[in-house]
């Protein structure tokens, strides 16, 4: 070993003092025995490179300075080889698919992917660039088995949900993030454009080193570092589109909804309120108004350099976004400066630093998309005289479009996330490095209000202005000591670490009414009447510290059994100080089988690993002081002759004491098969969850007044499979790549707490009713209520079966359950679905041929429901959707649809007839592109230059009726109900090029 | 040495990152329980807290007034069909265990009595403050809880009596409405043993609750209890306090300036700061729907209740607010809604303007007034056989509602306990009208539903004298909380 080192070191050396003669280079690059055409070779500190003609040959003058020579190709991993004063250098290149000797980013370090005991996938940065996204997220839905990525919401800017293997929790289910090793609970600051790997952390032998924070998984994101790229590489790329709504949801017209509702004034006992309904004809389509086709687009630069002393990477990227809702945009600057220097042999220094400015225009998209859905379509958008129309008369709506006008609400983030870190060779076997990482945010609100009026419940009678200012800080200081050392075949390494983190933050905010005038110039407090003055203080972000422990034995033999053990110990200022330190071990076991002497590695079956993990993990993310109660103050009270608003307090939630951490107990059993000379390549993981100790502020009812403590209340099982498939091939010219991968997912809760069977929540939107129940045996957040037997056709069914209270003719007949005779909520309600898929999916596939290159992704999923919650909740003579039209009006006119009413029975109480598929298949995204020759790009002065057409969310397929399938309210209690406030995906298409210097 | 070098300076690092404080935090900006309730002044803004919720949404404004009058013959739901259905279940008897009338009160008045209860525990236990405030406070909380559970009560029959702010167990079944009314009464004679008299207050703290208020809340528990002689002796405990009288004019009590004026027993205090709120949206709720545009048209007086009033009748007028006719304050004509049919408000709730926004209303909300007391005092002699004791304390009420004017409103003289009986209901249906009182007083002397029903409710005797117990309690209450029969 250590003569191994001398000589590499000694060859450095050589290399550093190798001499600067200009010589020349040539040899031939194959792969798998045949020469490959147009393989790009570059020599290092210089600019100079070649590409491989017909014959795999190549020829190159080797500046001063250059040593070394780097084989790229499409479809095979790359290679430096050292020049070593040679003249003629052939080269055998091997497919991609072998890439398993690549280094994987884990925890706190980097393992070879063969020596990987735990589950991680690793998506790589040509993987990220083809949805055109500012989100990270987004990017990433369906490349990763195991890892559901929910878009969360179609807001410009948005951050995607991550869900990695199930929702193992009935709290906040998002993973853990980490970038170049500082610790954030998001990662929506990220230009996805400087990313270079992602790691998706799954089992517990991957996570246990994140300890109380590690249950939900991890994600590691590495951004570009300069290390490679010789004398220095410009990119630069840029791409434009158009947005628009995926779908829009179909609404009774002006002529329907007239004649719907005065059926529903004759069904209720009023006279019809509309004569001649038909002379409404189509009227307003008020989601056609507030919807928009709205542009994006995207420009990004970066450059990048390194040699063996220091590298550095400079990145700058534009992104702007208007929203398809009218009113709103996104735009974002960000900046990335990584570098490294090492300024003794013994000693690297570094920073990774990225500055985002972030700016907004946001619009109350939840009220404009619940009025246009709701909104009457006689109406129209504006009268003859250019007034909003008045929605609340007939339907007691507001108009969205006003919304949209007399809205004017801006956010500025400004935000900072890096670290600086110092790493020491300690003798031959010992590294220590310290880090200390920030994330740094401001973040401004501007929001103003002019006088308007639209009608009685639309209207601002003074014009206000609200400001709201914050900033959060959050470091994270690490040191960690690794040792790694070779016993013959035994090897070790080792990691211990001590981490400290503390995250605070503070806003002030203010407003007042009565501005001198409506000019944006206008639009600050001190423009506004000081009488009307109100302040606001606080903490912001988050109020906690976390001080941890941790340690990791990586042991190989002979690079076929592996073993890890790792653990750390968290102690987090979340809880009190009976549960403060909570430890979350794990272990690994893996078997390179193909590396015995006894396989046949030139067989069918090329590689074959075998894992297995066990360990524990846990979830913290409970808010900041659970554990005591706190008093809430400005709950004030008038008194006295002259009317004075005296201050009063009191507690508003409960708290508990007791409050720890839930524990996630996870198995993992993993196979990894390479099939057909490692073309085919299959990795197949099983795992079983068990989280215990769930933490949840879990409804408790009224009467015990004021709101719930959180308390460890539950137990969920989530087990499934992970299953991931690739096929790459290259014939020649033609390359292509097919991949899969399904996730499988069984979420049931096991157990409530003590006596309790049910465990209600997901509030509905009317009268407080509930619309989930995590009962045990159950999804979490399974959904709770009738089951739909027919629509009563006339009084003798009434009669003859169970009824709710009263009911008529034409209403919905309620399953009795268990057939007493009486539909009662405790007896009769069930299980009508859950809004936890049983598989998701992800398909892709590539084609490279003479330049031309096209790319698709598939995503789905299958097996979820959701409750059209919208539909249930009417406090006006709402529009309807077109399904109401299929009424019953008659015996024998329909058994599905009940008569239409204006609210009651029918509509308010939850049943089947609100429950809908939630399953989608769906084209991700589809992308030609085009790079020119090398020929046409070497007289360019060009290293690359392509162009491409990127189409994404083009189609699905989905018996939903809503705008998107994905519904996420932030809570697996909550999720699944579509109470008609999210903001709709988009359909995008962009054009784009990238350019490389 | 080297080797012991590296592990001292490591030590270093690793022992300085242990030592950064970082768990030892505390909340910022904000009291915990644990440093509360230390100072006199903690201890009255805990109280403070139980009154702000009288202030609420949902207990004093759109479901309690849906539960009080829109449910009786005395009004409406108003506004357009569709706006508030679930009102329009109220008033047309159709409502179910999920309607959210009943669960938007139960809500809002058990967190006022958790604010209640909490405020008894702990008061007791602050170190050092004055006592005789010590015994106020505590006796304002337990009037006030006494408050909620009397409404509760009446809504729901049995109902979970909670008298502690953190109960170990939270499946708490009903407790018999005889116990609640027991525990009502104790916690009213308490307050009414240590209260100061509402003279005996000093001017600041108006509006908090008195020993009158405690005393005419007895009088009013019995009666409905059906202990008229109870009823009575607390009902003249405080006609003889002299603490109160019957204002002048009865229109003026309805105004701002009548404002806790001379009859007035138990009022949420309300004064709409453009900042700080203060208000209520009692008066938006019910406030024309219209032009001027003044709130939402809820309430809406009905045809019963303006022929109950006897011809020339000062306070229809007083009660009634008409399309076409002038405001109150003179400032406006109302004009109807061309999309209502028969549109009327109640005029009580008018108030000149919000400050600060049509939610926040200046208004007070009149929980209890000498009026009514009278007329309790009235109904118990009469019920315990001594009308013609009764007969001036009908005769005040109707002879200030008379005014300067004669020739109406005579003084009633029958001594016939049925006939009287009848006379002094009425008398309390028109003066009281809109006020939230008539729903109580139908269920109390067991005419719901004949009368609801003779209106052509599908009333249905022996359940809709109660609300059903929301459907979300039963549904967390782990099985402990039965339903009310019917629903």
């Amino acid at each position: 070993m250590r003569q191994r080192i001398l000589f590499f070191l000694a060859l450095f050396t050589f290399l550093c003092t190798s001499v600067s003669a200009q010589t020349t280079v040539s040899g031939i690059v194959t792969g798998d025995g045949d020469p490959l055409i147009g393989v790009s070779v570059r020599a290092n500190n210089s600019s100079s490179g070649a590409v491989t003609d017909l014959d795999g040959r190549y020829e190159l003058s080797l500046p001063a300075g250059s040593d070394s020579l780097y084989f790229t190709y499409i479809g095979f991993a790359p290679r430096a080889e050292a020049v070593n004063n040679r003249s003629i250098i052939d080269i055998e290149l091997s497919e991609a698919s072998e890439l398993l000797s690549e280094v994987v980013v884990i925890g706190y370090g980097v393992q070879k992917k063969d020596d990987l005991t735990g589950s991680v996938s690793v998506v790589s940065t040509e993987d990220l660039v083809d949805v055109p996204t500012q989100s990270l997220g987004q990017a990433l839905q369906g490349k990763v088995s195991g890892l559901q990525i929910i878009p969360g919401s179609g807001t410009p800017g948005a951050d995607a949900i991550f869900r990695i293997r199930g929702v193992g929790t009935l709290n906040n289910a998002d993973p853990l993030f980490v970038v170049d090793g500082m610790i954030l609970s998001d990662i929506s600051f990220l230009n996805p454009r400087d990313v270079e790997s992602v790691s998706v952390l799954k089992d517990a032998s991957a996570t246990a080193i994140y300890g109380a924070r590690g249950a939900n998984g991890v994600i590691i994101v590495t951004t570009k570092q300069g290390a490679d790229a010789g004398a220095g590489r410009i990119s630069v790329s840029a791409y434009t589109g158009t947005q628009e709504v995926v779908k829009t949801i179909d609404v009774a017209n002006a002529t329907e909804y007239a004649t719907l509702i005065n059926e529903a004034d004759i069904n209720e006992g009023r006279p019809a309120r509309y004569a001649n309904p038909e002379q409404y004809g189509e009227g307003t389509n008020w989601q056609d108004e507030i919807f928009q086709t709205a542009p994006i687009q995207n420009i990004q630069a970066s450059f990048a350099a390194g040699n063996d002393v220091s590298s550095f990477n400079l990145s700058a990227n534009y992104f702007k976004q208007e929203g398809i809702i009218k009113g709103s945009d996104f735009e974002r600057f960000t900046a990335r400066i990584n570098t490294t220097r090492k300024v003794k042999s013994w000693l690297q220094l570094g920073t990774n630093i990225g500055l985002i400015l972030g700016s907004s225009d946001n619009v109350n998209s939840g009220g404009i998309l619940l009025n246009a859905y709701r909104a009457d379509p006689i109406t129209a958008p504006r009268d003859s005289l250019g007034n909003f129309g008045n929605t609340a008369i007939r339907g007691n709506t507001g108009n969205p479009l006003a919304t949209i006008e007399f809205n004017n609400n801006k956010s500025q983030d400004y935000r900072a996330v890096g670290n600086a870190f110092a790493s020491a060779s300690l003798g031959e076997h010992f590294t220590f490095r310290t880090s200390f990482g920030l994330d740094f945010t401001y973040a401004k609100n501007r929001a103003f209000t002019p006088v308007f009026f639209v009608s009685a419940s639309q209207q601002n009678e003074e014009n206000n202005i609200s400001v709201f200012n914050a900033y959060r800080r959050n470091w994270l200081w690490e040191n960690t000591l690794t040792y790694n050392q070779s016993f013959g075949k035994h090897n070790v390494d080792g990691l211990v670490g001590v981490t400290s983190q503390d995250n605070f933050g503070e806003f002030i905010s203010g407003g007042r009414q009565r501005l001198i005038g409506e000019d944006p110039s206008l639009f600050y407090l001190n423009a506004g009447d000081v009488t009307t003055a109100t302040n606001s203080n606080g903490t912001f972000g988050g109020n906690w510290g976390l001080l941890s422990y941790l340690g990791r034995i990586n042991y190989t033999y002979d690079s076929r059994y592996l073993l890890t053990v790792s653990g750390r110990v968290d102690g987090s200022s979340r809880f009190g100080d009976n549960n403060r330190y909570g430890f979350f071990p794990s272990v690994g076991l893996g078997w390179n089988v193909s590396q015995e002497e006894f396989w046949n590695a030139s067989g069918a079956i090329s590689r074959l690993k075998l894992r297995a993990s066990w360990g524990q993990t846990g979830n913290d993310r409970i808010g900041d002081f659970g554990y005591t109660p706190l008093v809430s103050s400005g709950v004030n009270a008038v008194f006295g002759v002259d009317e004075i608003l005296l201050p009063g307090a009191t507690l508003q939630t409960h708290s508990n004491p007791d409050l720890k951490w839930e524990t996630t107990t996870q198995t993992d059993f993993g196979i990894e098969l390479g099939l057909l000379d490692n073309r085919l390549q299959l990795e197949a993981d099983a795992y079983r969850k068990v989280t215990s100790g769930v933490l949840f502020n879990a409804p408790i009812p009224d009467y015990i007044g004021a709101g719930a403590a959180v308390r460890n209340i539950a137990e969920v099982l989530n087990r499934g499979l992970d299953l991931k498939l690739e096929w790459r091939e290259v014939r020649g010219a033609l390359s292509y790549s097919l991949g899969g991968n399904l996730s499988l997912v069984h979420n049931e809760v096991l157990k409530l707490d003590g006596e309790q069977n049910d465990f209600f929540a997901g509030g509905l939107g009317i009268g407080g009713q509930l619309g989930t129940n995590s009962r045990a045996g159950f999804a979490a957040g399974s959904f709770w209520g009738y089951e739909i037997d027919g629509v009563f056709q006339n009084q003798e069914e009434v009669d003859q079966f169970a009824t709710l209270g009263t009911q008529r003719p034409g209403d919905l007949r309620f399953k009795d359950q268990n057939g007493d005779g009486v539909i009662t909520p405790d007896e009769d309600r069930v299980v009508l679905g859950s809004a936890i898929p049983d598989a998701i999916l992800g398909l892709n596939g590539s084609v490279a041929i003479s330049g031309f290159d096209l790319t698709f992704d598939f995503t789905g999923q299958f097996g979820n429901e959701i409750i059209n919650a919208k539909k249930m909740s009417r406090f006006g003579a709402y529009n309807y959707e077109v399904s109401f039209l299929d009424r019953w009006n008659g015996e024998g006119t329909s058994d599905t649809e009940p008569r239409v009413t204006l609210a009651g029975q029918n509509i308010e109480t939850l049943s089947s007839r609100f429950v809908e598929d939630g399953s989608y298949i769906r084209l991700r995204n589809l992308t030609v592109g085009y790079t020119l020759p090398k020929a046409v790009t070497d007289r360019l002065r060009m290293q690359s230059f392509r162009l491409y057409l990127s189409g994404t969310n083009l189609w699905t397929s989905t018996d939903y009726s809503g705008y998107n399938p994905e519904i996420y309210n932030g809570s697996v209690f909550d999720n699944g109900i579509d109470r008609g406030d999210i903001y709709p995906i988009a359909k995008t298409i962009t054009a784009g090029l990238d350019i490389q210097f | 040495m080297k080797f012991l070098k590296y592990i001292l300076s490591l030590t270093l690092f690793f022992a300085a990152v242990s030592c950064t404080e970082v768990l030892d935090r505390t909340p910022q900006g904000e009291f915990t329980l644990d440093n509360y309730f230390q100072t006199e002044d903690q201890a009255v803004q805990s109280v403070n807290a139980i009154y702000s919720q009288l202030r609420e949404w949902q207990v004093h404004v759109f479901s309690f007034i849906g539960m009080t009058d829109i449910v009786s013959d005395d009004s409406e739901k108003g506004s357009f069909p569709s706006d508030g259905f679930f009102l329009q279940e109220v008033e047309d008897f159709e409502f179910t265990a999920s309607n959210t009338a009943p669960a938007s009160v139960w809500a809002g008045y058990y967190d006022g009595i958790f604010r209640a209860n909490l405020a008894i525990e702990r008061i007791p236990t602050v170190p050092e403050m004055d006592e005789e405030l010590r015994e106020r406070l505590l006796g304002e909380a337990r009037v006030l809880r006494a408050y909620f559970y009397f409404n509760l009560v009446r809504w729901f029959g049995d109902v979970p009596m909670i008298l502690e702010p953190f109960p170990a167990d939270f499946a708490i079944p009903r407790t018999g409405k005889d116990a609640v009314y027991a525990q009502i009464i104790a916690d009213l004679e308490a307050g009414a043993s240590v209260l100061p008299t509402k003279s005996a207050y000093p001017a600041a703290d108006l509006g908090r609750v008195t020993k009158g208020t405690a005393e005419a809340l007895l009088a009013k528990v019995e009666l409905t209890r059906g202990n008229y002689q109870s009823a009575l002796d607390y009902a003249q405990s405080v006609i003889s306090s002299n603490e109160y009288s019957l204002s002048s004019s009865y229109t003026s009590i309805f105004s701002q300036a009548g404002e806790n004026g001379p009859g007035s027993i138990f009022e949420v205090q309300a004064a709409a700061y453009e900042i700080g709120g203060g208000g209520t949206q009692y008066n938006e709720v019910q406030g024309v729907r219209g032009t001027p545009n003044l709130g939402w048209g809820f309430n809406s007086p009905s045809d019963d209740l303006i022929s109950a009033f006897e011809p020339g009748d000062p306070r229809r007028e007083a009660t009634i607010l008409y399309v076409g006719e002038v405001l109150p304050d003179g400032s406006d004509i109302v004009i109807g809604d061309d999309n209502i049919v028969g549109e009327r408000f109640n005029q009580k709730a008018f108030v000149v303007d919000h400050p600060g926004g049509n939610g926040n209303g200046p208004g007070n909300i009149r929980i209890y007034r000498y009026a009514d007391l009278l007329l309790i005092a009235a109904e118990a002699l009469n019920e315990l056989g001594r009308s013609n004791e009764a007969l001036p304390y009908l005769n005040q009420v109707r002879a200030r509602a008379r005014g300067n004017n004669p020739n109406i409103l005579p003084d009633v003289t029958t001594t016939n306990q049925e006939e009287l009986r009848t006379a002094i209901l009425r008398e309390r249906r028109v003066e009281l009208a809109l006020e939230q009182h008539r729903w109580f007083d139908l269920v109390r002397t067991n005419r719901a539903a004949s009368i609801m029903q003779a209106l052509g409710k599908p009333f249905i005797e022996g359940k809709h004298e109660l609300f059903p117990i929301p459907q979300g309690e039963v549904d967390l209450s782990e099985g402990a909380l039965e339903q009310n029969p019917g629903y």
